[in-house]
């Protein structure tokens, strides 16, 4: 008979935000992730102190990925900012960044956290229906038959990692891959509900990022042994090679996972028949014209030299992640069967050859329907590789966001600054009688609505670490001023381009300095939409990453700013 | 346990425990004041596992807190008991019995009179007083019941303003809306199938603002096709429950290979087997197969050559879920013989693969052919998945809730008989002499010495006889209760006035009975609304009152033969009236406290109102016990309104308090800002379980530590084999 052991009493914890330890390690992580944000963030070197491997970045999930955050809080700030790069890879440092400084604003103020919670929503849906509206004035439509806008996009995501090492030309020629890898997977002839391809990437390291690039078709390394055995193969015509794909294991050993018991006779050998079913299996294939046998598992050596004296090319231990892209590539059914199979499994190629980059060697197998394609990555360490691979996988992922809805923000901060002086200027309009139904006053409506905006500007301004930062008042966008020149009232003499590039001081904008502090002027008109929307290099951002981010800070700081108390489970 | 063998406490031990409980009991509301109401706000509940847990859910609070003293523990448990069978009100009940113990012990431990005050005070309260504020959640002239939409809208607002974040809430309740709208499901047993698949039924993406929520028609099975052939149009779908690949062997079966070939032909046999299978359910235009199992690579493999797609590894909920939606029972290859076609399939409408955040889904559409049901899903998008198990948990628990308002609060037996017998008689009586049955029965054990009420008794007696039966049987059961109700001969005199006076209208006067009829039929009484009732009511009972506190037992049957004219003088004095009273409410009242359906503005008025009337009731008796206990419970409701609107700035709750009670003083509809209903029932089963809860901890003298686990009496039989 067991023994009921007591539990615990839990440790309960009353208003646990307006505790020292919160505020502290709020700032703290606020703090950090300031420094990395941008193109001039500052890079952090994680590691953990016994040794092993060291990661350098900039980038909100490698950082908070490795980070243990021990608070309940700020967990649940770190986790909501983590779900919300698993589904949009873009623009979490910006998530992070607004949830705090909101929770560090929206707590200095001392408003009931029910009403700064209602409001802040109000603001939130101002924000996101001034987003949505034609009129807005900071995002751009993305034009899918003209590249430059694309171009723009992805480069602004590699220049925004500093921790990949880049150099111009380096940004220049792998912008170029990925946007080109990225219309590889685009099919051709799309019928009812179009099914976007597959990028694979091939990690080489230490080689020149210059040597990266994209191949159609995919790339499965093979031992060199193989490689160099590599014959010619048995082709239909010039530019058609059948090939057959197995899942099932062809070892030829007797799989048996069921319950139950076998008994064989003396004499039978249960190896040997399945040993001749394998040839039985080549024999077909041989006689089907298959040109190529890719098998995710092992196949039994005998199998394989009989389908190599016959012309047949022969990959095993292809693994799991293949088959699905090669199945689409080819239009072939991977096989489970070794009895019986139909030739309408096979699928077809253009053409099969060998590739080796590095000391790594590779089948190439080339389709007709470019689906699928192969970037083979290089940079010159690991570390850097590894920072390298999340800005590729981030700007694939936005470039297939930017499909769904073509349309992008505009960047460098300039969408943060209009958006904050579009809400000043909508709340200062709002008439007295608007408050009349509402729970609250117009001066706490004030007040959450600067502090909201305060915490839009500062993520824009963390964007600078040492200039000065300006805001132009007829744009609502934002201006840099390069650090070690004095503060002058002419800022047009040092000024050239905003941030995200679209405007250039050819006008008097009448700036000001842009400080995150409360109180700031509101604009005397609504934030006006740029004349000419064409710049060559504009800094642009994922409009969906952006907008789903900036509703996942508002509604996490608000969750955060409602908590009334900790429970912790001491067992 | 008899109320016979109750031990009964020495004064000062009861006290001394009810000091320890009440103490208990304020921590533990201290602990969920943080939570309640419209500007509660949120616990992070860490859980063992380090898992942060986000709630607002009374419940979950309780289980969280991992108490440790015994009688706390039972609390909570009681608590949480109320939350489960009712979905709602865990933190009300913490309040509320906080504040009832600290009320006890402040009145020196009078706790053996609360089942007396039930009978006597709480239950006319709301029988009487409360029903005539009360709302209905039931359009109106429809003999089917199902809730209102724009009653189902107010219901869920109210309920998800306490469970969840204010910012959240108003997208929540109209999903929900939305959803219940959509599934058609505003009956009880679309709720409680709802209720008890709504774990299959929804899904929860992390990382997407909560406005990205939504809801799909169909189901959505947390698999991704083991083999997809997109098809258009409805396809036909079998269930599965067992592998349909033979295996050559199996547990306790032996195979015995005679020669290579011969292990070839059964490899073979199994293969061609599987493929036949395959073929057989698409030849029967069965293109989806449902699978609660693993199946073997080759029936994957056969699925995809043949266009069939395969979903494995089902759980059972959604197996369940899947037979109860389309009536179909699990196909088996073994159960047939191979020949005919397969018939017990079930159709889907749509069958395709679905990405939500980084999961793959099954999208089925089933066109449900068991009931008025429409299946849905719903997909909650949060930033965390700890919200979005706090809204899916919030969602559930409404679910619970709606079906508590076709819940009725029934009299106790002896009500319901003699309402019908008198209903037989005159259904205009049956609403004062079943209010009055509990005095009634009371009375009757006393009377049997009392040569006034025997007189009175035998003129009910043709009537009634058999009820008379049970209350005396009632009051040999419990004597010790019925003397501390019984302590003023002139208590039952009142009641008996007041009972005598409808029940001689109609037992003997059949004008009476006409006139009422008239009253019916005339166009004019259907003027009489809920808001005039009172002013008649209560005149005509504190009329009756006010007589019988001035006279002795005779006049009393002085009374009793004058009822006639009593009634016809008060017809005279407010003409129609009161007989509309009574007829309007006695075709709602059907022997039952509280009505199916029946809500309330959400915002303490329940509370408020149940004071005011407790107090009312009260003030008519004069049994020392039973009036300490009213004041005591109506004090302690107002805890509720006092803690929903204490924290509001400047605390409006005296406001709250002085415009209702003034408001109710004066007959005058009640003041009501909120747009939010409650149901009436959970209110009222809240009260109910919660002075059940005080009299079971004041009963306690002793605890005892036990090391072993205790076992239900039923599990005893089982583990003593071992």
């Amino acid at each position: 008979m067991s023994r009921l052991e007591a539990k615990k009493p839990s440790l309960f914890i009353s208003d646990p935000l307006t505790k020292d330890t919160v505020s502290q390690s709020l700032s703290l992580l606020n703090r950090i992730l300031k420094s990395c944000y941008g193109p001039a963030g500052r890079l952090k070197q994680l590691h953990n102190g016994v040794g092993g491997y060291v990661c350098i970045t900039s980038q909100s999930s490698a950082i908070l990925g490795r980070l243990s955050v021990s608070h309940p809080v700020l967990k649940v700030l770190t986790t909501s900012v983590q779900n919300h790069v698993a589904r949009f890879s873009d623009c979490g440092l910006f998530t992070a960044i607004l949830c705090c400084s909101l929770i560090e604003n929206f707590k200095s103020l001392h408003v009931p956290s029910c009403t700064v919670i209602k409001i802040s929503k109000d603001l939130l849906s101002l924000c996101t229906d001034y987003l949505k509206s034609e009129a807005c004035g900071c995002r751009v439509s993305v034009d899918f038959s003209n590249l430059k806008t694309l171009l723009c996009l992805v480069r602004s995501i590699l220049t925004s990692k500093p921790a990949c090492m880049l150099n111009a030309t380096e940004v220049e020629h792998l912008t170029m891959l990925i946007v080109k890898a990225f219309m590889f997977t685009i099919p051709c002839h799309v019928e009812t509900k179009a099914v976007l391809g597959k990028c694979v990437t091939i990690p080489v390291k230490g080689r020149r990022v210059l040597d990266s690039t994209v191949l159609p078709g995919l790339l499965i390394e093979t031992p060199e042994i193989q490689f160099a055995k590599l014959l010619s193969v048995k082709r239909i015509s010039s530019d058609t090679i059948k090939i057959a794909v197995f899942c099932v294991s062809m070892s030829g050993d007797l799989f048996n996972p069921e319950e139950g018991m076998i008994t064989v006779h003396h004499g039978v050998s249960l190896e040997m028949s399945e040993l001749n079913q394998l040839l039985n299996v080549g024999k077909q294939l041989v006689n089907d014209e298959v040109g190529l046998v890719v098998c995710q598992k092992v196949i039994h050596p005998s199998l394989k030299q009989y389908l190599k004296e016959n012309q047949v090319m022969v990959v095993d231990r292809a693994g799991l992640s293949v088959m699905e892209p090669l199945s689409q590539m080819t239009g072939s059914k991977p096989i489970a069967s070794t009895h019986s199979f139909s030739p309408s499994c096979y699928g077809s190629l253009k053409d099969v050859c060998t590739k080796s980059f590095g000391s790594k060697h590779f089948v190439h197998l080339i389709p007709n329907d470019t689906v699928v394609c192969s970037l083979v990555l290089c940079n010159r360490n690991e570390t850097t590789w590894d920072e390298l691979k999340r800005a590729c996988e981030t700007a694939e992922h936005v470039l297939q966001l930017t499909i769904k809805e073509p349309v992008a923000l505009l960047g460098g901060g300039c969408t943060e600054s209009h958006l904050a002086s579009y809400i000043r200027y909508k709340t200062c309009s709002l008439s007295t009688s608007s408050f009349k139904d509402a729970d609250y006053s117009q001066t706490q409506y004030q007040l959450i609505a600067d502090a909201f905006c305060c915490s839009l500007e500062s993520v824009a301004c963390s964007l600078s670490h040492d200039d000065k930062i300006l805001t132009d008042t007829v744009y609502g966008h934002h201006w840099l001023v390069p650090s070690g020149f004095p503060s002058v009232s002419n800022w047009s003499d040092l000024l050239s381009k905003c941030g995200c590039g679209i405007n250039s001081n050819t006008q008097n904008l009448n700036w000001r300095l842009l400080r995150p502090h409360f109180g700031s002027p509101t604009l005397q008109s609504c934030p006006k939409e740029p004349s000419v929307k064409t710049a060559d290099v504009l800094t642009l951002d994922c409009f969906a990453a952006k907008y789903s981010g900036l509703q996942v800070a508002v509604e996490t700081a608000n969750l955060i700013l409602d908590l009334k108390c900790i429970i912790e489970d001491q067992n | 346990m008899s109320p016979r063998m109750r031990p009964t406490l020495p004064a000062a031990m009861a006290v001394a425990a009810a000091g320890r409980l009440a103490e208990e009991a304020a921590a533990m509301a201290g602990a969920v004041r943080g939570a309640l109401g419209p500007r509660g706000g949120r616990a992070l509940v860490l859980r063992p596992d380090g898992r942060p847990l986000l709630t607002r859910d009374g419940r979950r609070l309780l289980e969280a807190l991992c108490l440790q003293p015994p009688t706390a523990r039972a609390m909570a448990a009681a608590a949480c008991r109320y939350r489960g069978a009712t979905g709602d009100g865990a933190k009300t009940f913490v309040l509320l019995l906080a504040a009832l113990l600290r009320g006890l012990r402040a009145a020196g431990g009078a706790g053996r009179a609360l089942p007396d005050f039930q009978r006597t005070v709480l239950e006319p309260a709301a029988a009487l007083g409360l029903r005539r504020h009360l709302l209905s959640a039931f359009p109106a002239g429809e003999a089917e019941r199902r809730v209102d939409l724009a009653a189902l809208e107010a219901l869920l607002d109210a309920y998800l303003h306490g469970r969840a974040g204010p910012g959240e809430r108003p997208r929540l309740a109209r999903l929900c809306c939305e959803f219940l709208a959509r599934c058609a499901a505003c009956s009880p047993p679309a709720l409680r199938l709802l209720g008890r698949h709504f774990g299959a039924l929804h899904a929860a993406v992390p990382g997407l603002p909560l406005h990205g929520s939504t809801v799909l028609p169909g189901v959505l099975l947390r698999r991704d096709f083991a083999a997809y052939s997109p098809s258009s149009g409805a396809v036909g779908a079998v269930l599965v429950t067992e592998p349909l690949h033979a295996a050559l062997s199996a547990a306790g079966v032996e195979l015995v290979v005679g020669s290579e070939g011969q292990y070839e032909a059964a490899r073979r046999w199994c293969e061609a087997r599987t493929e036949a299978v395959v073929k057989r359910l698409r030849s029967s235009n069965v293109k989806l197969l449902l699978s609660s199992v693993k199946q073997h690579d080759a029936v994957v493999y056969y699925a995809k050559l043949h266009g069939v797609s395969l979903v494995e590894c089902l759980s059972s909920e959604e197996v369940d879920l899947i037979r109860e939606l389309t009536g179909v029972s699990p196909y088996s290859p073994s159960g047939d013989h191979g020949c005919g076609e397969i018939t017990d399939t079930a159709v889907a409408t749509f069958c395709r693969p679905l990405l939500l955040g980084s999961n793959r889904y099954v999208h089925i559409g089933f066109a449900s052919s068991t009931c008025a049901f429409q299946p849905h899903c719903l997909v909650l998008c949060g930033p965390v998945d700890g919200v979005n198990e706090q809204h899916a948990a919030a969602i559930q628990g409404a679910f619970t809730m709606l079906q508590q308002l076709f819940k009725t609060v029934d009299g106790r037996e002896e009500w319901g008989s003699k309402g019908e017998s008198q209903n037989d008689a005159s259904d205009a009586c049956s609403r004062h002499s079943s209010a009055t049955q509990k005095q009634f029965t009371i009375e009757n054990a006393y009377c049997n010495r009392n040569q006034v009420s025997e007189h009175l008794l035998k003129t009910h007696r043709g009537e009634t006889e058999t009820q008379i039966v049970d209350s005396t049987l009632k009051g040999s059961e419990n004597p010790a209760g019925m003397q501390t109700a019984l302590q003023t001969p002139s208590n039952p005199a009142s009641h008996s006035e007041e009972l005598s006076v409808p029940c001689k209208g109609a037992g003997s006067s059949r004008d009476a009975q006409e006139t009422q009829a008239k009253c019916q039929c005339s166009g004019e009484m259907h003027k009489g609304y809920e808001s005039d009732l009172p002013v008649d009511n209560l005149k005509n009972y504190s009329t009756a009152v006010l007589t019988t506190d001035n006279t002795n037992t005779v006049t009393v049957c002085e009374n009793l033969d004058v009822g006639k004219d009593l009634e016809k003088a008060s017809c005279g004095r407010i003409p129609f009236k009161p007989e509309e009273g009574c007829v309007s409410t006695a075709q709602k009242y059907s022997s039952s406290v509280i009505e199916a359906g029946s809500v309330l503005p959400v915002g303490g008025y329940f509370e408020i109102l149940l004071h005011y009337y407790i107090q009312y009731y009260a003030k008519q008796l004069q049994q020392s016990a039973v009036t300490v206990i009213s004041s005591v419970v109506a004090d302690a409701l107002l805890i509720i309104p006092k803690s929903l609107y204490g924290t509001t700035e400047g605390n409006s709750f005296a406001k709250f308090y002085l415009n209702t009670t003034n408001a109710l003083r004066k007959n005058q509809p009640l003041p009501v800002n909120e747009k939010g209903l409650e149901s009436v029932y959970c209110k009222y089963q809240l009260v109910i379980s919660v002075l059940h809860c005080v009299t079971e901890l004041l009963n306690i003298d002793l605890i005892i530590g036990v090391k072993r686990p205790l076992q239900k009496i039923e599990d005893n039989d089982s583990d003593d084999d071992f």
